[in-house]
């Protein structure tokens, strides 16, 4: 238990009389990426957003870094980072602004923002951009100053939601290598994306689909599962033969 | 309630309102600019009433008439006339004010001791200055009756005569500037914050960085806090410069007390920033928040006693002021500046605002709440 | 001109409206709103004027005066106190407006031939109101003593005297001097820029906030295009609003266009013209949703209300802000709404206005397109 990162059990989100989430349950050990797979409109976003805090949940339980998402939900909201696909940056202002403004946010004590926004500075290798408005920084940089900006406060848990849409390959790679090494730090890393190719790179990941977990597992274990006699097939296969699979 | 978070929320609102060049001048200068124009245009004194002359009587008498009128400051003889179709051009192009005609007959009966008619024609088109000046004009003809009636008897006049002595209380010059200048004030605060809160916090909705403050441990009160706090501080600075602007410049009279006037303002701004947190709360795009805030400000402030007076209205509208803090904050911007009243007798004014304001605030921050979900 | 690529975007337009439901709907529901409130709340005619007396005298004569006072049309004598503070009071609490003082021992001046002093306070507070009352005032004690003159030289054994001066009034336009009349038409000027201007002012900003504004640019359609039609939408919900507008004056109130209907609505579109040319020159060049409010409100809505003779006279203001008046476009709006409303004018009189504003429409058109192909439209 107290190596679980986030755990959920039977969670369910309704909006009206649309089901969104259809009781699904997972768990993610501390310190490990997970990854949250999907085609879109599948419930990713919706059970990203209940995990956050941002969203209540119709029914179910659940625990992030061992609070009670019902119950605790403001707890929660310390204890985790939070970078959604906008990159919700203020585009008016500089990198340095946006820092400084997290780091009041967060309750970050004073006397450690010089050392947090260095950090971000030089993580996010923008020391010589600090005080250029955002939205005149391309979108690469600017993923990273959102990732930046979600991790000044050194959470527990990283929720990524659709990181890496709209950025080149480069940057992609660049930001998986941080990922790895974030986790060795002991963050535990929770993404959604729809590039399957991406999922390689999570230990585990879970696959959902109109708002049912469809596969859980290991990326190369679900794939060997499912094409044992393959040996090109990757995670992209998968989805395609499991959403066909629904269709019929 | 963490300060730093509010702060900080404080510093960034700051920092985009101010980084927007084109935004800067306008907090200084719009205000200004208003208060300028409704200094100088808001006024319905009656001066200089134009007049056009038709005599066709053309007599002692009739000329003795005219120096009467033309002798008159608050009258300019601009045209005289030759035929009554030219005068009657003269109205329908508003080149005069007002038309006066003396009859053929004119000294012809006033030397037989009977009464001539003089017709005295009124552009109707504004008829409250229209009222004013037809009463000066009846006041002039008035006097010229009693200057006739004493050349013609000249007995010792010692009758009994009511002496008027009309006094106007608070305003003796019947200054009206002093009288729209202080309510501009008011209502520039009430735009302005009205207008920017709303706009603030639809923003951050609509470029989607509302859904990652709610991804931090911000709580709904501090988030409230930091985006109207910046605008009450806006708000008392513009009303700080106004107030110095509008007694140097325009030399309205300041007899009461200045910090009665600023705790007027904390309690007017409660119901301001309430109704702009309320419209944040129920629009989704600037456009709307614009629309609506608009839609709010014209009846508050046209039913608030700025221009057209609350005595003025139907009953039921009446009732109505009683629900507009513009209308309370009015009394006793009023109050302070021209008559010096205290606290004394404008409590009841002070009241309604604290009463109104906490209502709206309390109200709009719980709905603003429950959306946040 | 290419009248798809106007038709698409208008559609799309359209479509951004019908979906915003809430700003269309204000569109609609504000300039109703203000008739409502001009043709019913709000008023500059001063009658019922309330007057509060002190009688210290008590006798015939002194009755009669008050007598007098309170059968004309414009006072109401709403009681009598027996204390002057407790009528300054009155005063100060805004029960009434006017505050009547007679002294005892006033009658018998008047019987002895002596001037007799008669105190009385306006309540000068809101100076509209003040400055009428004040004349209505004056003009009664005016013919109030006349008639004592008259009434001495009379009993003093000469013939009967009449007064040698009368004036009879007609009142050209107004004829029962109600600001209804004048205010309601009026605010069609006042609508038309809010509509027309302040809701346009958002329209170009809005896509270069949302970066839509770089798609467009890459579109083969011509900053002419492009502003036709954005506009159209707006012109037709101005143009409804306008007709609403006549017929509510109309069947609520009693106002009557005395003119010629379809030059109402030329000058109207010509008007709507200006507006919408004014708010898109706006939107384009600020490019930020907040600063084209605010900008709006200054230049478009104030100047309509306040600089263009709607209420406040043009002739009292100091000749910078009259010179000023000359180029608010609703100056020349109001002149032609009053000329049909109420002088009962055609086009023969009024076309220079009609004139006037099309030029405006032009100019402020051809700036558009300016601002727009500077832009790389």
């Amino acid at each position: 238990m107290a190596s679980e990162a986030v755990a959920v059990q039977n969670l369910v989100k309704r909006f009206g009389r649309f089901v969104a989430v259809d009781q699904i349950s997972f768990s993610v050990q501390k310190g490990e990426i997970f990854g949250f797979l999907g085609p879109n409109g599948a419930g990713k976003s919706t059970t990203i957003r209940m995990l956050c805090g941002i969203i209540t949940p119709t029914s179910g339980a659940g625990h992030v870094a061992g609070l009670d998402i019902f119950t605790q939900s403001e707890e929660i909201k310390h204890n985790i980072g939070y970078m959604s696909q906008k990159f919700s940056l203020y585009e008016d202002m500089t990198p340095f602004e946006n820092i400084r403004f997290y780091l009041g946010i967060y309750s970050v004590p004073p006397e450690k923002w010089k050392e947090r926004t260095h950090w971000v500075l030089e993580m996010t290798r923008l020391e010589n951009a600090k005080h250029r408005l955002t939205r005149e920084l391309p979108p690469g940089w600017r993923q990273r100053l959102a990732l930046g900006c979600a991790l000044l406060h050194e959470p527990q848990i990283l929720f990524l939601d659709e990181p890496t849409s709209g950025v080149d390959p480069i940057t992609r790679r660049h930001f998986w290598a941080f990922i790895r090494q974030l986790t060795t730090t002991g963050v535990t890393v929770f993404v959604t994306t729809h590039y399957m190719d991406e999922a390689q790179h999570c230990d585990r990941v879970v696959m959902i689909n109109e708002g049912k977990i469809v596969v859980s597992g290991p990326p190369s274990r679900i794939v060997q599962d499912m094409f044992p006699d393959r040996t090109d097939a990757d995670l992209n296969d998968v989805f395609i033969q499991l959403m066909t699979r629904n269709r019929s | 309630m963490n300060w730093i978070r509010v702060r900080e929320l404080v510093r960034k609102e700051f920092i985009q309102l101010f980084r927007d060049k084109k935004n800067r001048p306008l907090l200084i200068v719009a205000p200004l600019v208003q208060l300028i124009l409704f200094g100088y245009v808001v006024t319905t004194d009656v001066r200089d009433i134009t007049v056009g002359l038709l005599d066709l009587s053309r007599t002692p008498e009739s000329r003795m008439l005219i120096d009467a009128i033309g002798g008159n400051k608050t009258f300019r003889i601009t045209e005289v006339t030759e035929r009554p179709v030219d005068m009657d051009q003269l109205l329908l192009m508003r080149k005069v004010n007002l038309g006066v005609k003396i009859p053929p007959d004119f000294s012809v009966k006033i030397r037989k001791g009977q009464t001539a008619e003089v017709q005295i024609l009124a552009d109707g088109s504004m008829s409250n200055m229209a009222a004013v000046r037809i009463s000066y004009m009846f006041t002039v003809l008035e006097q010229f009756n009693n200057q006739v009636i004493r050349e013609l008897h000249p007995v010792k006049m010692s009758y009994g005569k009511a002496d008027d002595r009309i006094r106007t209380w608070y305003n003796p010059n019947l200054d009206s500037r002093n009288f729209y200048v202080p309510g501009i004030v008011a209502f520039l605060i009430m735009l302005l914050v009205m207008l920017l809160t709303s706009m603030a916090i639809i923003r951050e909705k609509e470029s989607g960085t509302m859904e990652q403050l709610m991804v931090t441990p911000l709580k709904p009160l501090e988030l409230i806090l930091g985006k109207t706090i910046p605008f009450i501080l806006i708000a008392q600075a513009q009303m700080i410069i106004v107030t110095i602007f509008a007694v140097f410049w325009f030399d309205i009279p300041l007899v009461g007390s200045i910090s009665l006037l600023l705790v007027a303002t904390c309690l007017f701004l409660l119901s301001t920033l309430g109704i702009g947190l309320f419209i944040s709360t129920i629009s989704t795009t600037q456009q709307q928040a614009m629309m609506t805030t608009f839609f709010f400000i014209l009846p508050f402030f046209m039913l608030s006693g700025f221009v057209f007076p609350v005595a003025n209205m139907p009953k039921i509208v009446q009732w109505l002021t009683y629900l507009n803090p513009l209308k309370y904050f009015l009394i006793i911007i009023r109050g302070v500046f021209l008559k010096g009243t205290g606290l004394g007798s404008l409590w009841p004014q002070f009241a309604g605002l604290l009463i109104l304001g906490l209502i709206v605030f309390w109200g709009s921050v719980n709905l603003f709440r429950k959306r946040l979900d | 001109m290419n009248l798809i690529k106007i038709q698409a975007i208008s559609r799309k337009e359209y479509y951004h409206l019908i979906r915003d439901f809430r700003s269309l709907y204000l569109a609609f529901i504000i300039p109703l709103l203000l008739i409502f409130l001009f043709g019913y709340a709000l008023s500059l005619d001063v009658d019922n004027i309330q007057v509060v007396v002190v009688d210290h005298d008590q006798t015939d004569l002194s009755r009669d005066l008050i007598q007098k006072i309170g059968a004309s049309s414009y006072f109401h004598v709403i009681g009598q106190v027996a204390d002057d503070r407790i009528a300054s009071r009155y005063l100060d609490d805004g029960m009434a407006s006017v505050a009547i003082i007679l002294a005892s021992g006033w009658t018998a001046n008047i019987r002895a031939d002596r001037e007799s002093q008669v105190q009385i306070l306006i309540d000068g507070s809101d100076p509209n109101f003040a400055g009428i009352t004040r004349s209505y005032l004056t003009a009664f004690m005016l013919r109030y003593n006349q008639n004592q003159l008259l009434d001495f030289l009379n009993r003093k054994g000469m013939e009967p005297i009449h007064p040698p001066v009368e004036g009879r009034i007609r009142v050209w336009f107004n004829e029962d001097l109600e600001s209804r009349n004048f205010i309601v038409p009026g605010i069609i000027a006042i609508i038309i820029m809010i509509v027309g201007a302040m809701l346009t002012s958002l329209v170009v900003a809005r896509e270069y906030e949302n970066g839509t504004m770089e798609t467009i640019r890459s579109l083969p359609v011509p900053a002419a295009e492009f502003l036709i039609g954005k506009a159209i939408p707006y012109f037709i919900i101005g143009l409804i609003d306008v007709l609403v507008s006549i017929l509510m004056g109309q069947l609520l109130f009693g106002v009557v266009m005395k003119s010629s209907f379809w030059l109402m609505i030329l000058a109207s579109s010509l008007y709507l013209g200006v507006a919408l040319s004014l708010g898109l020159l706006i939107s384009s060049v600020t490019k930020s949703q907040l600063v084209a409010n605010q900008i709006a409100v200054l230049i478009t809505y104030l100047p309509s209300l306040l600089l263009s003779n709607f209420v406040f006279p043009v002739e009292n203001m100091p000749g910078i802000l009259q010179l000023v008046t000359l180029i608010v476009p609703a100056t020349y709006f109001i002149d032609i709404l009053n000329g049909l409303y109420l002088r009962n004018l055609g086009l023969s009189a009024l076309w220079p206005s009609y004139v006037i504003l099309t030029i405006m429409c032009g100019a402020l058109s051809v700036l558009n397109l300016i601002v727009l192909k500077r832009e790389g439209l």
